[in-house]
């Protein structure tokens, strides 16, 4: 029995959400427990921080996976990029590889200060800075799927 | 290895496979070539092969670091960058043997019995060498290339020093 397309690309829709959730909410969390970081709370939020990395790695790659299969599936009828939709699409995949690129030295920096020495409150004050920036790149990835999708 | 290790294991092999499409992505599709390209693929061989880079890559990006400790050591650093090269090369050959795989399967599913020895078989032995040897020039370059890049993001991240190696 072959498997409807349609139900594929839901799916695959489905998972590109789901991975972009992952991310985002992920990074709001981390965010908001740095924000105003009790006394003795160092330790617990870089403990978040690294969870969080490993679930951040993941849905990047979900997110690229899934993200060509959505492309995929506009087949010979994608827009170009001579066109405003095309144009937002440079934008959004500049947005996507830049984040990528940058959230290397992000991770490293959170692998850092796990290291006996790195802990304590300037690591929570850095850890504020790292993820607000993640959080606000993500926020304007978002904001571009959101257009391409109903602008 | 260190559960900070396999930290860094994951990320660099998820940045190198992630950034690598990205890249390939944003090119084709900046030059209008990508809807042609992307509309002769079968949609679950895509996912697939997505899969495929990102499982070689996290295996020879696993055993180039293997005994390595980026976060502490610089001399390590230095030998990741030359690692890279090598492994990067091992990837671009394991990758095209799995596309190399997926292509002969198709083919055969779509070719008569009696033409699969003559018109695949003997086709794939002859072309096998020459792409493997090209296909780890291109590895061995996009593995240094990202090497390099490495580098830069650690020394980015506060890792740029002399480390506790002296």
């Amino acid at each position: 029995m072959d498997l409807d397309p349609n139900v594929l690309h839901v799916a695959i829709r489905w998972l590109h959400v789901a991975a972009m959730a992952t991310a985002f909410g992920g990074a709001i969390t981390v965010l908001a427990l740095s924000a105003r970081p009790a006394p003795d709370s160092a330790n617990a939020v870089l403990s978040v921080a690294i969870r969080y990395e490993w679930m951040f790695w993941a849905a990047a790659g979900v997110l690229a996976m899934t993200g060509i299969g959505n492309l995929a599936a506009f087949g010979a009828a994608l827009l170009g990029p001579a066109t405003n939709w095309g144009a937002t699409l440079v934008l959004k995949l500049g947005s996507v590889l830049t984040l990528v690129v940058l959230s290397l030295p992000r991770t490293l920096a959170v692998v850092r200060m796990s290291s006996p020495a790195g802990s304590g409150l300037a690591s929570v004050t850095t850890i504020r800075n790292l993820y607000g920036a993640t959080t606000a790149a993500l926020a304007t990835i978002l904001a571009f799927a959101i257009w391409l999708a109903h602008g | 290895m260190g559960s900070a290790m396999k930290l860094v294991t994951w990320s660099l092999a998820t940045f190198h496979a992630t950034a690598f499409v990205l890249a390939i992505v944003l090119f084709a599709y900046s030059r209008d070539a990508l809807g042609a390209g992307l509309s002769s693929l079968n949609t679950f061989v895509g996912l697939g092969l997505f899969v495929a880079l990102w499982g070689t890559t996290y295996l020879t990006t696993s055993r180039a670091l293997r005994g390595l400790d980026l976060i502490s050591s610089a001399r390590d650093r230095n030998r990741y960058a030359s690692r890279a090269l090598r492994w990067g090369a091992a990837n671009g050959m394991s990758f095209l043997a799995i596309l190399g795989a997926v292509a002969i399967v198709g083919a055969i599913a779509n070719t008569r019995p009696g033409q699969v020895a003559s018109g695949i078989l003997f086709s794939a032995l002859f072309i096998a060498p020459i792409a493997l040897v090209v296909s780890a020039a291109v590895g061995g370059a996009v593995g240094g290339l990202f090497g390099i890049i490495d580098l830069g993001l650690f020394a980015l991240a506060g890792l740029g020093g002399r480390g506790t190696d002296g």
